[in-house]
């Protein structure tokens, strides 16, 4: 294996309270092999012992060193520096600390909201008194153990939510993390609070937006919005469904109602029927003032062999 | 200073913190966790490859608790403490158990039980496994079911040193990483739970976190690490990140080949082969580099391709990631670049079966900065998870008794001491020219891997001592440029350094006393075991400059020391 050397610069975003921002150069020569983690501790140990970034196990299980590399929310030690050169096709390499969380100082942000959030969903398993007491012993089938393990991979590094726009607009949605944490001992057989769990976790899935950023971002794939469209899957078990849930759970089935009659998705019959017709003349007056009325207008045909689309919707 | 009061304070928050914390917590005493990262993100996190365990019903039905008790002996090189492996034994079952009712997702046979797996060094397979992320889901499983007790978090902040009067502790200070302001913590009872010190060396798997801060921080206080020159080396870190390939791998079957092709580990450990313990096939490797059937660069392959796509991809997704990622290598196309590096170390806070420390009352210890001898001169794998939980259980339920026994309160003003660590502390920010700490840490970790490494002898370790000694001397003109009072992460790296330093001289001066080849301390100037003067632990003070060394003897119950042949 050749170990060939590139030089390369590295452009820091950095803060400190007593300073203000500011941005600053390093050059420093990289391998193939180098991580950011590496670039950052060689930073601090050989040019600049003052640069603040946090970073633990170097292999992406800790998640302590998220941070925005080349505007890509990533974990600095999964990231290799030359894999940054190639795909940006420079040999500049900027860092800066990650989006929507207060920064303390250079790399270093505050993550008590994000925690808060997580320990929202209450997120450890609730199991029977029985189990508890030593009296019997759970069994989990294999499938079951491997779905449930894809989703309580989080690291708790923040990336997605750092990424998500609907926790910037919506104080009432719980990010991307809190959900997959969430759904992950919603679905897990050995737990006994469902019904809290659908009460914390229901209204807050109605706000994603499925942008999938959290999909894009997430360093150990375990695709949170997956676990709210699965969660959502839920809302007929929610006892007292909040307006939003309703709504919700309305859209889905006008959805599924309009595929069954025309093959398509008829968005005006859609719209009418989740928000009802009186919401439905408001929006529409609305989108007129705007003149976008003509979008809502469109009239699609229905398919021709519907008996075919039945069938895929039966199964 | 402000003044917080605790009945006990555990310091670190990995798996052994958690579970004393726990135990404590339940017993209804007031307790808080201080830590220098968020506990998820504590080196716990990186254990991969399992927890060994006798689970009655679900082992190999020729298998018992004695088998791996003897295992674990035999893998120390009989310089466990047979009772201690006893226990360890005894309890792995039940604590398995436990991590699986509070939701641990354990990998399963086809009825749902647990499933197993062999591990280096086990006559029976007993490793309990979540894919290769065993330690993450233990921690993770661990900190939420704690997160709903009654326990005070202090995440990251960072411990300077604990207060004592004449025979026992009353608290420690500590230091809010974010605000930089120092708290005196007074507490009956401390455990020390901080991990490793992997740092120390130029090559490691370990967290960057992994400083040696509990070794050195006991040490100062006057307590005893016992056995410290026992440091492990892994033989399958991934080149050249030191990023580890689980055990995991050889485990389900990946072998050792060198530049020839050769499965070489046939010529040093002929019935066990690639399954040889840690510190075998360790030598083995470097063996092999140095005679030159290594790959360019120093390293060898971990050959896993005979193992299919799809079972390495389930059973060994991290190792698969990791080569990928960090190397460029698809395991399942070419074997995997690997060398030994720095992974574990069996010496630590000198400490009972209960946890306790002989030296200062009230002070305890769990969890790798300990050393229970339960690993002897080598550990065996998957008996760190195992030890964490077990030790940090028997612990915490130790901690409650002791405060059950001893309600009185400090009545001694040790305010003063505790201003003087805090003195002590910010000398380093109050110089205004001198070393960086970074310049000091690189050469240090450069002469503890070459000289205090893998093969030692007399020369060597000499001249590393005499090096270390003089680091120790630079610290005095080392300098923090950084003099801000938020988050200072040089000041807190300087103050690892220190840490690491004391450390760092306890190792070298006891691991060149010890006269004899054991384990992972291996010196080719003495290559022999020599159980007639050298079976006995070794107990370091550390005074000043000065190590003051004396043995204790190794609790032998039922197995006789005999050749350790694989």
């Amino acid at each position: 294996m050749s170990e060939e050397e590139k030089e390369i610069v590295v452009k820091i975003k950095r803060f400190s309270k007593e300073k203000g921002s500011w941005w600053q150069e390093y050059k420093l020569k990289v391998d193939r092999f180098t991580q950011m983690t590496e670039v950052l501790r060689r930073i601090k140990t050989e040019q600049d012992p003052t640069l603040a970034y946090r970073a633990s196990c170097h292999m992406a299980v800790c998640g302590s060193c998220g941070m925005k590399i080349n505007g890509e929310p990533r974990l600095a030690c999964k990231t290799l520096a030359l894999d940054m050169v190639r795909k940006y096709g420079k040999n500049e390499i900027t860092i800066e600390p990650m989006d929507f969380f207060p920064v303390i100082k250079d790399l270093v942000v505050d993550w008590t909201d994000f925690y808060n959030r997580m320990f929202k969903v209450k997120p450890r398993l609730y199991p029977s008194k029985e189990v508890l007491e030593g009296k019997a012993e759970h069994r989990l089938k294999p499938e079951d153990q491997r779905e449930l393990w894809k989703f309580e991979q989080c690291i708790w590094c923040g990336l997605c939510v750092s990424a998500c726009p609907s926790v910037k607009n919506d104080p009432e949605f719980l990010g991307p993390a809190a959900h997959a944490k969430g759904y992950r001992f919603l679905a897990d057989p050995r737990d006994t609070i469902f019904d809290e769990r659908l009460k914390i976790l229901i209204d807050s899935a109605w706000r994603c937006t499925y942008c999938y950023q959290c999909f894009n971002v997430c360093p150990r794939d375990i695709e949170p919005v997956t676990t709210i469209k699965k969660t959502r899957a839920y809302t007929k078990f929610l006892s007292e469904k909040t307006p939003l849930a309703l709504t919700g759970e309305k859209h889905t089935e006008a959805i599924v109602k309009s595929i069954e009659e025309s093959g398509k998705i008829e968005e005006a019959r859609v719209y009418i029927s989740t928000y009802g017709l009186l919401t439905t003349i408001t929006d529409m007056i609305y989108a007129m003032q705007n003149g976008k009325l003509r979008y809502a207008l469109v009239t699609q045909k229905k398919v021709k062999d519907m008996e075919q689309i039945r069938k895929i919707m039966g199964e | 200073m402000e003044k917080l009061s605790y009945d006990a304070i555990v310091i670190g928050g990995g798996l052994a913190g958690l579970m004393a914390a726990h135990e404590i917590a339940v017993s209804g005493y007031k307790v808080a966790v201080i830590s220098k990262v968020f506990p998820t993100r504590s080196h716990s996190s990186s254990a991969e490859g399992g927890i060994a365990a006798y689970i009655e019903g679900n082992s190999d039905p020729n298998d018992n608790p004695d088998y791996m008790t003897y295992d674990t002996i035999k893998g120390g090189d009989f310089l466990v403490d047979q009772d201690a492996a006893e226990l360890l034994s005894q309890k792995s079952g039940e604590i398995v158990r436990i991590m699986e009712s509070w939701g641990t997702l354990f990998n399963r046979q086809p009825d749902g039980r647990i499933a197993v797996r062999y591990f280096g060094g086990q006559t029976y397979p007993r490793t309990r496994f979540v894919g290769d992320k065993t330690g993450m889901a233990l921690l993770h499983t661990l900190f939420q079911r704690v997160s709903g007790l009654d326990i005070d978090f202090y995440n990251e902040w960072f411990a300077l040193d604990l207060i004592r009067d004449d025979k026992r502790v009353v608290g420690v200070v500590a230091m809010e990483m974010k605000s930089m302001t120092p708290v005196f913590f007074k507490a009956r009872a401390i455990v020390m739970a901080t991990g490793g010190m992997g740092m120390l060396y130029a090559h490691s798997t370990n967290a960057y976190i992994n400083t040696g801060d509990g070794y050195a921080i006991a040490l100062r206080a006057g307590a005893a690490l016992k056995d410290p020159e026992f440091v492990q080396f892994h033989p399958t870190a991934l080149y050249p990140s030191d990023i580890l390939i689980s055990e995991a791998a050889r485990g389900e079957g990946a072998i050792l080949i060198n530049n020839k092709g050769e499965r070489f580990m046939a010529r040093y450990a002929p019935r066990k082969l690639d399954l040889a313990p840690r510190d075998i096939a360790s030598r083995a490797i470097i063996t092999e580099i140095r005679e030159g059937r290594g790959f360019p660069g120093g390293y060898v392959g971990l050959d896993l391709r005979h193992l299919g796509e799809d079972y390495i991809k389930e059973r060994l997704a991290l190792a698969y990631e990791a080569a990928k990622n960090f190397a460029g290598v698809d395991a399942t196309q070419e074997p995997i670049p690997v060398r030994p590096a720095q992974h574990y170390y069996m010496g630590g806070i000198d400490v009972d079966i209960t946890g306790q420390n002989p030296d200062l009352i009230g002070l305890f210890a769990a969890g790798e900065v300990a050393c229970v001898s339960v690993h002897g001169a080598n550990r065996l794998g998957s008996n760190s998870l195992l030890e964490t939980l077990v030790f940090g259980r028997e612990t915490g339920r130790a901690v409650a008794k002791f405060l059950s026994e001893h309600k009185e309160e400090d009545s001694n003003s040790l305010d003063e001491e505790a201003e003087k660590v805090v003195d002590d502390a910010y000398k380093f920010v109050k110089s205004e020219s001198g070393v960086h700490f970074g310049e000091i840490l690189n050469k240090l970790r450069n002469v503890m891997w070459e000289k205090v490494g893998i093969f030692r002898d007399e020369d060597g370790m000499k001249d590393a001592l005499s090096q270390i000694i003089e680091l120790r001397k630079m610290t005095s003109s080392m300098y923090v440029m950084d003099k801000s009072i938020y988050y200072n992460t040089e000041f807190f790296n300087a103050l690892e350094l220190r840490n690491m330093l004391d450390l760092a001289i306890v190792i070298a001066r006891t691991a060149l006393e010890r006269k004899e080849s054991r384990g992972a301390h291996y010196r080719t100037d003495y290559p022999e075991r020599d159980d007639k003067n050298w079976l006995k632990h070794t107990i370091a003070y550390l005074k000043g400059e000065t190590v003051e060394i004396t043995y204790k003897p190794v609790r032998i119950t039922r197995w006789k020391p005999e050749p350790r042949v694989y």
